[in-house]
């Protein structure tokens, strides 16, 4: 299974497309206020540990799952029409 | 197996994607995880963001510094204002007593209170002198009136505005008098009696204190509010008419044969029997004798006279 995914990501990344959906997707992030939730959500873990240096691993470890949680469902799902629709539609040409 | 993938050409590519892609289930979960990478990718380009503002200092240019709260708390009580600060007006050691009436006045106040308190000042020593002079009825009262000519050598020599208010006064005393000198011996008996006629303003006044007023301001009886206007005697919201007809409503019953305010001027110069008072018709009689001089050259002598000849 893992292959037939990584086949169908290699070739939407040859074709192009991935950068188009990935431009999408952030721009649908910035719009419904998810980037400044998770600006917060870094400023606090910065708070937190604000007598030890913060790298940026640790800004990952800890914003990340929190920051998956905070994606609105209509923007997800909208991606995942998306590029659904768009390999489907690939097939046919 | 992945070794196969990565070398797969680009046609290879393609035919096992149409493969995989006939399997709508395929496509789906092929979403899901295209999907998920590029979230990666998007959160991780955030994550980059911040963690470069932080570190550049960025963020805190843009978001500013953090206020401590405490320095700028409002305060909220009844003796303090927002800022804690008492509101206690004056502090005691801000006022000074007044040497005249020994009165505290706030220092901010000070000289504006001396003006009015002594009569000293640019507008204060004719409000002074006409509170003088409305106040005594006395013939004598007069001398407090003049005392801007006479005691010029007590105190004039501070300051240069009242030198220069005084000249102005001692120039309406010399030129009037000069006009006409004639009849105002035999008017001076006549004056104290005919008090009662003129304005209503004017009523309550002895006729030399109506002279000695409309010397000195414009005097014209407004006929909105009934009062007499303070300005001076060429204010620009009279006319000449306006003042000459009202000198001559108001002193005419005494003085009949005054048309000007010259007559009138000379009659305020000379009241029957105040020794002040005649010797400033004397001292502008003296003046008389000057004003053939040039003119810069009168002023100043004008200007010493007092000190000369007193």
């Amino acid at each position: 299974m893992t292959v037939n995914n990584t086949i169908a990501h290699q070739r939407l990344i040859l074709s192009g497309d991935r950068e188009r959906f990935k431009e999408l997707l952030r721009r649908r992030l910035i719009e419904c206020g998810w980037r400044d939730q998770v600006r917060m959500l870094c400023r606090d873990v910065v708070k937190e540990n604000e007598s030890n240096n913060v790298t940026f691993d640790m800004l990952v470890t800890r914003v990340t799952p929190r920051a998956r949680a905070l994606v609105p469902d209509t923007v997800k799902k909208e991606l995942l029409q998306k590029i659904k629709t768009h390999l489907l539609t690939q097939k046919d040409q | 197996m992945n070794t196969i993938v990565s070398e797969l050409s680009m046609n290879d590519l393609n035919n096992k994607f149409f493969e995989i892609m006939q399997n709508e289930g395929n496509a789906e979960e092929a979403a899901n995880f295209i999907y998920d990478s590029i979230f990666d990718d998007v959160t991780l380009g955030f994550m980059f963001e911040f963690h470069h503002g932080l570190k550049t200092g960025l963020t805190d240019l843009i978001e500013g510094e953090k206020e401590e709260e405490d320095g700028y708390k409002i305060v909220n009580s009844p003796e303090c204002d927002v800022f804690g600060f008492s509101i206690m007006k004056k502090t005691p050691d801000s006022n000074c007593s007044c040497p005249n009436c020994e009165r505290p006045v706030s220092a901010t106040r000070f000289a504006p209170h001396l003006e009015k308190c002594m009569g000293m000042g640019r507008n204060s020593s004719r409000i002074a002198s006409r509170r003088i002079a409305s106040n005594s009825r006395e013939p004598t009262s007069y001398a407090g009136l003049l005392s801007d000519d006479d005691d010029d050598a007590d105190w004039a020599g501070g300051s240069l505005q009242s030198e220069r208010r005084k000249r102005r006064i001692k120039n309406n005393n010399n030129r009037k008098p000069n006009k006409l000198h004639n009849g105002n011996n035999r008017n001076n008996g006549n004056q104290n009696s005919d008090s009662n006629d003129g304005s209503a303003t004017y009523e309550t006044m002895t006729a030399n204190e109506k002279k000695n007023l409309l010397l000195q301001i414009c005097g014209v009886v407004s006929e909105h509010t009934k009062k007499l206007c303070t300005r001076s005697t060429r204010c620009p919201q009279h006319t000449e008419e306006q003042r000459r007809a009202l000198r001559n409503t108001v002193l005419e019953p005494s003085t009949p044969e005054s048309q000007t305010i010259g007559l009138t001027a000379e009659e305020a110069g000379s009241p029957p029997d105040s020794s002040p008072s005649s010797s400033c018709s004397s001292s502008s009689r003296k003046r008389d004798r000057h004003r053939a001089v040039p003119k810069i050259k009168n002023k100043r002598e004008r200007n010493m006279s007092p000190n000369g000849r007193e």
